[in-house]
């Protein structure tokens, strides 16, 4: 390994060996924390398991009707496949392109301060379902802005086309969505990876006369390979479980994937196939169990240099006038991820329906008024969304802090048991966790039916993963030492968490807490299960309305989704911009 | 009467590695330090050092033994008892600082105090006397990444002091700091201690340090204590070769004995002839020793000399180091000596040259480096 700065071993692994070092006997904290830890558990695990012994506990015994009828299902096959090649390939252009930003900014003079920090970073400001509306509207063959402005430009050089060039109702357009709403992950972690990198290791590589592509390949690559297969396994995870983008685009498309069918099973049919549906998702969760074991065992076996602690910057690599280039990519990425769809949407709204002939002298605020602000039905659902997206994000995240810190802090079954429940429904469809809510809670004894409640405790289920991630990190930055100092100058646990790691973590809490309100405000997949006419939310409206073929209304609600998302995000960041450049010794 | 602050007794500590092996950090370790006393627990990595300073302090949790701090049990193994560090009398420096960077110097050095409920202006004041007293009075208002290594140290420091505990626990707080400000501080903490008068156990790599801080040294390999006494014990009288070797350095000739008398001198041959030398119980006609002795209590020159041993040699390098000159000297194939001198006299290449040394400046030591003594006081 390389060189090892102690202060981040202990921030790293609390103790000599891995051992925790903390005191056994349970704590008015610990006791606290135990009980949130098992609620959620319980909220979570219970309608999982509601939903499987519906399934697979007929009568008394076994039952696999569920399995026969998967494979019964018309175009298993075709669907499977689908789902693997848009993965795959969408994944993979994602981890490839991620990787290249972040090289770009980690390791070359493209960087541009804090600025091309983050730029990749901006599409997480838009909930999914509105940025695959707005690419919907911006890149049909015949109607899409995009298209038509190229066709435009193409006349004036005598090139007369019809419809095209380009169309995202195909294979190659939905990869091409899929790989820009999946790239911030990767370039998240990679970037991260690349940051600790001790940058004596490729220095020296060049020292010894390597050039820049073979030390790239033979160094750099290797070394930041488990971050390369976090992200991959984390790609492969949301991309299974993408829906918003493969309903609206891949419809059009006539392409199917395991998600799709399982809403379509769910919902539009009647009495709803919920057999196949869970059958299909556990078809996923076996996958996706398989990627994690094949990731924790390939990063086993590697050997990975290691932080160098304060250790100065090394020299970026200086590419001159190819710098533009890097940033051009990078510039790129944000139009085509954020402004272009923004722009489609827009316009529509600003239009009052959809035409790529925009009638740019009279374009007003009226339809959106009118979409957001009088009818009564859009309104409701845009401010439930917002309300569950407040309400929602902050229980989740009070937990997910109260998680990480527990299990931070101590070992034993019941520790690790907690966090990998949070973590549960990464690998289980949102979908399918509603229906077992459905069953769970919708019925006696509890007659949750239709209400924001159910929503609520779906969200907080559903999205616990993101939560528990954003907080581990945030506990991780508070080292190990500093808690024990604490302890050493006579502070109860509960002081301790209150002066000292509370404090130290609430920026890493808040920006999860941002992210947590995108994903709750613009949430489809429990909202499709559980959203009842009288309380619906912003994402099941949306579908309800490209249903309808209404696209002005459709980018209407969409903008105003993703107006409240950016104003919230960038409330937070703004607040805790000072205090997130703390470096804790 | 002395009074014992820090009780150890057969404390026992053992980690498990990711793969199932069993570790020994602590190995059946009994150690006791007395009031105004600094001890030092000094060692390579690994030998367990930071585990029993830890382990007193209350941030791990051994297997087996107790520990009493100031008559008070704080651990015990039998009786299944475990005080936490939060309450027990104790402060401690770690070696990263551990200063809370969200807070100022002032709130880092209060949070003990305000942690024990102490009165607002009493805190105040405490708080800005063990700032002056450390000399970082006017960084009172400033954050921790506002300083540098040997201020944040200083701030530390002062953490520790200000709630007047009688303990304080040291860890490696000096190896993060420059070696001009580590000199510097490390004068200052002789000098606090001897003020203060608290009772102090250090942890440290660093045998230097250990012998201008240490009232007596523990020293400590895999787990246990091979030596415990004052630092020019350790240093004249090495009770093992891994000791002698960690502390200073040191000449080795191996041979065999061929005589021991009465009073404990030893005639061992070795491969330059025989030789006289001081020894320890336990060594019998025939054991296999390593003769030692130290590079500042031979000389060196370029005739015979008369009286004491002397051997002829020849230079391998002789450097000039300022305060003294060193000179390697090869005795055979295998075995060549170093020898200071503070005469700067430098001598040749391949020279010619006679190494003299006292039979009374010589130890016969066992050969097996890890023989272990397990010593309490």
């Amino acid at each position: 390994m390389a060189r090892i700065d102690p202060e981040v071993i202990e921030s790293v692994s609390p103790g000599p060996l891995g051992s925790k070092s903390l005191v056994s006997k349970i704590t008015p904290f610990q006791a606290f924390s135990i009980l949130v830890g098992f609620g959620t558990a319980f909220l979570i695990l219970y309608p999982f398991l509601r939903v499987l012994i519906r399934l697979f506990w007929v009568d008394g015994s076994f039952n696999f009707e569920p399995f026969r009828n998967v494979v019964e299902l018309p175009n298993l096959g075709q669907l499977i496949f689908n789902t693997f090649a848009l993965v795959i390939a969408g994944g993979g252009l994602a981890l490839i392109i991620g990787f290249v930003l972040a090289w770009f900014n980690e390791r070359t003079d493209a960087r541009v301060g804090a600025l091309t920090d983050i730029l990749p970073l901006l599409p997480f400001i838009m909930p999914v379902i509105a940025a695959a509306a707005g690419w919907v509207i911006i890149g049909a063959p015949r109607a899409g802005y995009f298209n038509y402005y190229i066709r435009e430009v193409l006349e004036l050089v005598g090139i007369h086309m019809k419809e095209g060039p380009f169309d995202i109702f195909t294979w190659y357009g939905l990869i091409f969505v899929y790989a820009l709403y999946l790239i911030p992950y990767p370039y998240l972690l990679i970037s991260a990876g690349l940051r600790n990198l001790d940058p004596s290791l490729e220095e020296q590589a060049r020292v010894c006369g390597a050039g820049l592509r073979r030390t790239l390949w033979r160094v750099t690559l290797p070394n930041v390979w488990p971050n390369i297969a976090g992200s991959a396994l984390i790609v492969a995870t949301i991309g299974f479980a993408m829906i918003s983008v493969p309903i609206l685009i891949g419809t059009g498309a006539e392409i199917e994937v395991i998600s799709t069918r399982i809403v379509r099973l769910l919902n539009f049919t009647y009495p709803p196939r919920m057999a196949e549906a869970v059958g299909l998702s556990v078809v996923v969760l076996v996958v996706l169990v398989g990627i994690w074991r094949l990731q924790a065992r390939l990063i086993r076996g590697g050997r990975f240099a290691t932080i160098g602690g304060r250790a100065a910057r090394g020299r970026r690599i200086e590419l001159g006038k190819w710098r533009w280039v890097a940033r051009s990519v990078t510039f790129s990425y944000v139009f085509l991820a954020l402004i272009a769809p923004l722009y489609g949407l827009l316009i529509t709204t600003l239009n009052g329906f959809w035409s790529p002939k925009t009638r740019w002298g009279q374009l007003t605020l009226d339809h959106f008024r009118t979409v957001l602000w009088f009818d009564q039905k859009t309104r409701d659902s845009l401010f439930n969304s917002v309300y569950l997206g407040l309400v929602g994000a902050t229980i989740g995240m009070i937990i997910a802090a109260t998680i990480s810190t527990y299990v931070q802090r101590s070992t034993g079954k019941a520790s690790t048991f907690i966090d990998g429940v949070a973590k549960l429904p990464a690998a289980v469809s949102g979908l399918i966790l509603a229906v077992g809510f459905v069953l769970a809670f919708a019925g006696p004894p509890f007659r949750w039916h239709g209400t924001l409640l159910i929503l609520l405790l779906a969200f907080i289920a559903t999205h616990m993963p993101s939560g528990s991630i954003a907080a581990d990190g945030a506990a991780s930055q508070v080292g190990h030492s500093l808690l024990e100092a604490s302890y050493v100058s006579g502070a109860s646990e509960s002081r301790t968490f209150w002066r000292i790691s509370f404090p130290l973590m609430l920026p890493g809490l808040v920006a999860g807490w941002s992210l947590l309100f995108v994903r709750y405000a613009g949430d489809f997949q429990a909202s499709a299960i559980l959203s009842s006419t009288r309380n619906q939310t912003a994402g099941k409206k949306i579908i309800e309305i490209y249903e309808m073929g209404s696209y002005a209304y459709l980018a209407a609600l969409a903008m105003g989704l993703t107006a409240i998302s950016a104003l919230i995000i960038g409330v937070t960041f703004a607040l805790t911009r000072k205090r997130a450049t703390i470096s804790v010794v | 009467m002395e009074d014992i602050v820090v009780e150890v007794r057969n404390l026992q500590k053992t980690f498990k590695r990711a793969d199932g092996t069993q570790v020994k950090a602590v190995d059946d370790v009994s150690l006791s330090v007395g009031s105004g006393e600094c001890i030092v627990l000094l060692g390579p990595s690994g030998c367990g050092k930071t585990t029993l300073l830890r382990s007193i302090a209350g941030l791990e949790k051994p297997e087996d033994g107790e520990i009493l701090i100031n008559g008070e049990t704080m651990f015990s193994g039998n009786r299944n008892l475990e005080v936490p560090p939060q309450n027990r009398a104790l402060s401690m420096i770690f070696q990263s600082y551990a200063l809370w960077p969200h807070m100022t110097a002032f709130d880092n050095v209060a949070f003990p105090l305000r942690s024990r409920k102490i009165p607002k202006g009493e805190v105040a004041e405490k708080v800005k006397q063990t700032l002056e007293l450390v000399g970082v009075g006017e960084l009172a208002e400033q954050h921790p990444s506002d300083m540098s290594g040997g201020q944040q140290q200083r701030v530390a420091l002062a953490r520790a002091l200000v709630a007047g505990d009688d303990l304080v626990l040291l860890d490696e707080p000096l190896s993060n700091v420059d070696a001009k400000v580590r000199d510097q501080l490390r004068r200052e903490l002789v000098e606090m201690q001897r003020e203060i008068n608290f009772s102090a156990i250090y942890v440290t790599h660093d045998q230097i340090e250990a012998m201008e801080l240490a009232d007596r040294i523990a020293v400590m390999e895999l787990g246990r204590i091979v030596q415990l006494g004052p630092p020019r014990e350790i240093y004249e009288r090495p009770s093992t070769r891994y000791v002698a070797n960690f502390i200073g350095t040191v000449n080795e000739l191996p041979g065999t004995v061929r005589d021991i008398t009465l009073d404990g001198n030893v005639t061992v041959s070795t491969e330059l002839g025989d030789v006289q030398s001081l020894g320890e119980e336990g060594l019998r006609e025939g054991s296999e020793v390593v003769l030692i002795f130290r590079p500042e209590r031979c000389s060196i020159s370029s005739q015979q000399v008369n009286g004491g041993h002397c051997w002829r040699g020849s230079v391998n390098t002789s450097s000039f180091f300022g305060s003294h000159t060193e000179h390697q000297i090869i005795m055979t194939k295998q075995i060549s000596f170093v020898v200071w001198q503070a005469d700067p006299k430098q001598f040749s290449y391949n020279e010619d040259v006679w190494v003299t040394v006292e039979p009374t400046s010589i130890r016969s030591l066992p050969s097996e480096t890890h023989e272990v003594v397990d010593e309490s006081h």
